[in-house]
């Protein structure tokens, strides 16, 4: 891989929200026509790490960069992103989701439609275009958000754990396409803590744990590097201190909130006190 | 149309369709202000009339008890709605308590009990009623209105007896000719007048409270749906997308506004018919600068509450924030109405909220001051700046993505 294919670059990023450091010097660069798998467990960093890569969060220090060195939040026509949430609006149709964020993307409606139809077919999602999101399944909401991150042709896919919540058959889906747009050429980073999805659909996987990059490789290097017969080992031999617990931060709460909580905090009985009783019981 | 424009207004579309496309919007921002109005001037009086009338033909019961009978006051009831029960008796307590009688009035077995005391050539009074009912208070109003006319007679007779002029003794004091065409206001102007003290009121109010729903639905309720990360992450900038859901915003106020204002000129037109209140009298420049004064209003408010809902961790927070928050414009509403236009101070115009009332207030009188034009177009410029640089401060923040829900 030379540096010629280097499409986003992450460079020593840091961020934090108040004293939470959520991701301490991460670096990394993906590459032009990669399927990279992000993976770690809940909270380890992964979505913040892909906000920063969407430019919905700019590093408290760092850069995360697209092509010749531009900030990311500076060309984001070329991202396609599917946030875990899908953020469909239900009272509008599939296509008229799609159309909306292509139409803010400055692409044209026919191109759009266009790109649509030939990747809903392979979702097999053309037939649900003209209905409202409304009634969607999980699976139905996951494949339409990913029609509306390809509709304007981006180069690289950012994908937040894009089968999390769905059945076989629409995972097995959305994994296949991911693969006909690997075959096209295109550029996916896929945040999962699926270990067999990732080696499954990934090229290369980066595993994150507590705001630190652990490993960065192909799956069988990885496995190797770490003398393990399999990914999973190699993961836990990797992970292996206690995974973060992150709070909602309390620090946007005004002091009057912050107070009120204290005030009606239920009491919460002591762990061995509560033993006692129930010994004596 | 540049990028940017197209962006703003792809937004601005889509959050009209979107809350369009929900029926209890349309009840919210089209049916209800084009008929509150009518409702409020013409169903509401027709249906205080068909009550009224319904309580002329009504059936009391009266009992009237005497000491004395008083043979000019009894022809003055219309006895066909009003049945007279007569008892001859003698008074030993004051005529204001009820005694036995009270059990009977409040079982309704008689509507009300006019006692008459005549004593060294006064006739003394009392009616036990029951204000609750109905019925008692309008047996009540007969029996006040034939006392009235019994007493008038009585009066004028004692006058003649006396030797004077009923008329002239009784109405010393005239207005000559009409009173209507002593008053050197036109009709427009009087109009403006009555105009002036609740379209302010209502215009403030509604675009506050109309813009709540919106606000908070495409601020706090994007972020509650997780559909504002999507947006977030689209090349349109912050300020884009405060702009587009501000115009989004004003665009359904807007139109609820002016519905409501169609539904009272129509109401108006309906009682501008039966000469209680006429079309007022505008100059151009008066009617440009109420237009101006609305936009400059609804920017501001707009702004605000886009701002405050998206401070706002959750939808829920937003709406207890924002309902009470009408509260802000209410009182400075009111107090408005009571501030006299004549020879004000020029600071008022400085207020927030209370410029823009009573310059509405001052405009639909036609009159247009030159000083206080200026006060109150650059303090409402002014604050509707502030408001809107507070709104992109909140779009700007990093955890307007988040959600504590």
């Amino acid at each position: 891989m030379t540096a010629n294919n280097t499409l986003l670059r992450i460079s020593n990023v840091k961020k934090n929200f108040s004293e939470v450091e959520a991701l301490s010097g991460v670096s990394f660069e993906i590459n032009s026509g990669e399927i990279v798998g992000l993976v770690g467990s809940n909270g380890a960093g992964k979505t913040t790490l892909l906000r920063l890569m969407s430019g919905v969060y700019t590093p408290t220090s760092g850069s995360v960069t697209l092509g010749d060195n531009t900030p990311v939040h500076e060309m984001r026509d070329n991202l396609g992103v599917v946030p875990e949430s899908t953020g469909l609006y239900s009272r509008l149709t599939a296509w008229e989701n799609i159309r909306y964020h292509s139409r803010l993307y400055g692409v044209d409606d026919k191109i759009a439609w266009k790109r649509t139809v030939k990747f809903a077919q392979s979702l097999e999602m053309e037939e649900n275009l003209a209905r409202y999101t409304k009634g969607f399944s999980r699976g139905m909401r996951q494949k339409t958000a990913l029609l509306r991150a390809l509709a304007h042709g981006p180069k690289v896919l950012l994908l937040d754990e894009p089968t999390a919540g769905l059945d076989i058959t629409s995972a097995r889906t959305v994994r296949a396409l991911v693969a006909q747009i690997k075959q096209e050429g295109g550029t996916v980073v896929y945040s999962t803590h699926q270990l067999f999805e990732a080696q499954q659909v990934c090229d290369r996987i980066i595993i994150i744990h507590n705001g630190v990059v652990r490993a960065d490789g192909s799956p069988q290097q990885l496995i190797k590097e770490n003398n393990c017969a399999s990914l999973e080992e190699a993961y836990v031999a990797l992970t292996q201190e206690k995974a973060r617990v992150r709070f909602e931060d309390s620090k946007s709460e005004s002091g009057i909130t912050k107070l009120w909580h204290k005030l009606f905090r239920p009491k919460t009985p002591k762990l061995i006190e509560n033993a006692e009783v129930f010994e004596d019981e | 149309m540049n990028k940017s424009g197209h962006r703003i207004k792809t937004i601005a579309k889509k959050e009209v369709v979107e809350f369009v496309r929900d029926w209890r919007t349309i009840v919210a921002i089209i049916i209800i202000p084009i008929l509150m109005f009518p409702v409020l001037f013409i169903v509401f009086p027709i249906l205080l009339e068909s009550e009224a009338a319904e309580l002329d033909s009504k059936n009391v019961q009266i009992e009237i008890q005497f000491n004395e009978y008083p043979d000019e006051l009894i022809p003055l009831f219309n006895t066909t709605t009003t049945l007279i029960t007569e008892v001859n008796t003698t008074f030993s307590t004051s005529l204001s308590d009820p005694l036995n009688d009270l059990e009977r009035v409040r079982g309704m077995e008689i509507d009300a009990v006019l006692r008459l005391n005549y004593s060294e050539d006064v006739w003394y009074y009392s009616i036990i009623h029951l204000s609750t009912s109905e019925s008692s208070s309008e047996a009540k109003g007969r029996i006040l209105n034939a006392l009235l006319i019994f007493e008038n007679n009585i009066t004028a007779e004692r006058i003649d007896e006396g030797g004077l002029d009923v008329d002239n003794t009784l109405d010393p004091l005239r207005w000559d000719g009409d009173v209507t065409k002593a008053d050197v206001a036109t009709e427009g102007e009087q109009a403006g007048l009555i105009l002036s003290l609740f379209i302010p009121l209502v215009l403030a109010i509604w675009t506050f409270s109309s813009a709540i729903q919106p606000s908070i639905d495409m601020t706090a309720g994007e972020r509650e749906r997780g559909t504002l990360e999507a947006l977030l992450g689209l090349p349109c900038t912050r300020n884009e997308l405060l702009m587009g859901k501000w115009l989004g915003v004003a665009t359904i106020t807007g139109v609820g506004v002016l519905l409501q204002i169609v539904g009272l000129l129509f109401a108006i037109g309906y009682l501008a018919s039966s000469d209680f209140i006429g079309i007022p009298s505008l100059s151009l420049e008066a009617v440009i600068l109420i237009i101006l004064s609305i936009m400059l209003f609804a920017v501001m408010v707009v702004a605000l509450e886009l701002a405050l809902a998206m401070r706002s961790h959750s939808v829920k927070e937003a709406g207890s924030i924002l309902g009470p928050a009408i509260i802000l414009i209410i009182f400075p509403a009111l107090f408005t109405q009571v501030i006299n236009l004549d020879g004000i101070e020029s600071f008022w115009f400085s207020i927030p909220v209370i410029n823009i009332l009573l310059a509405l207030r001052e405009l639909l009188l036609d009159r247009v001051i030159f000083e206080h034009v200026m006060i109150w177009m650059i303090t409402s410029i002014l604050y509707a700046s502030l408001a809107a640089y507070y709104a992109a401060r909140q779009f700007k923040r990093e955890d307007i993505v988040t959600t504590l829900s």
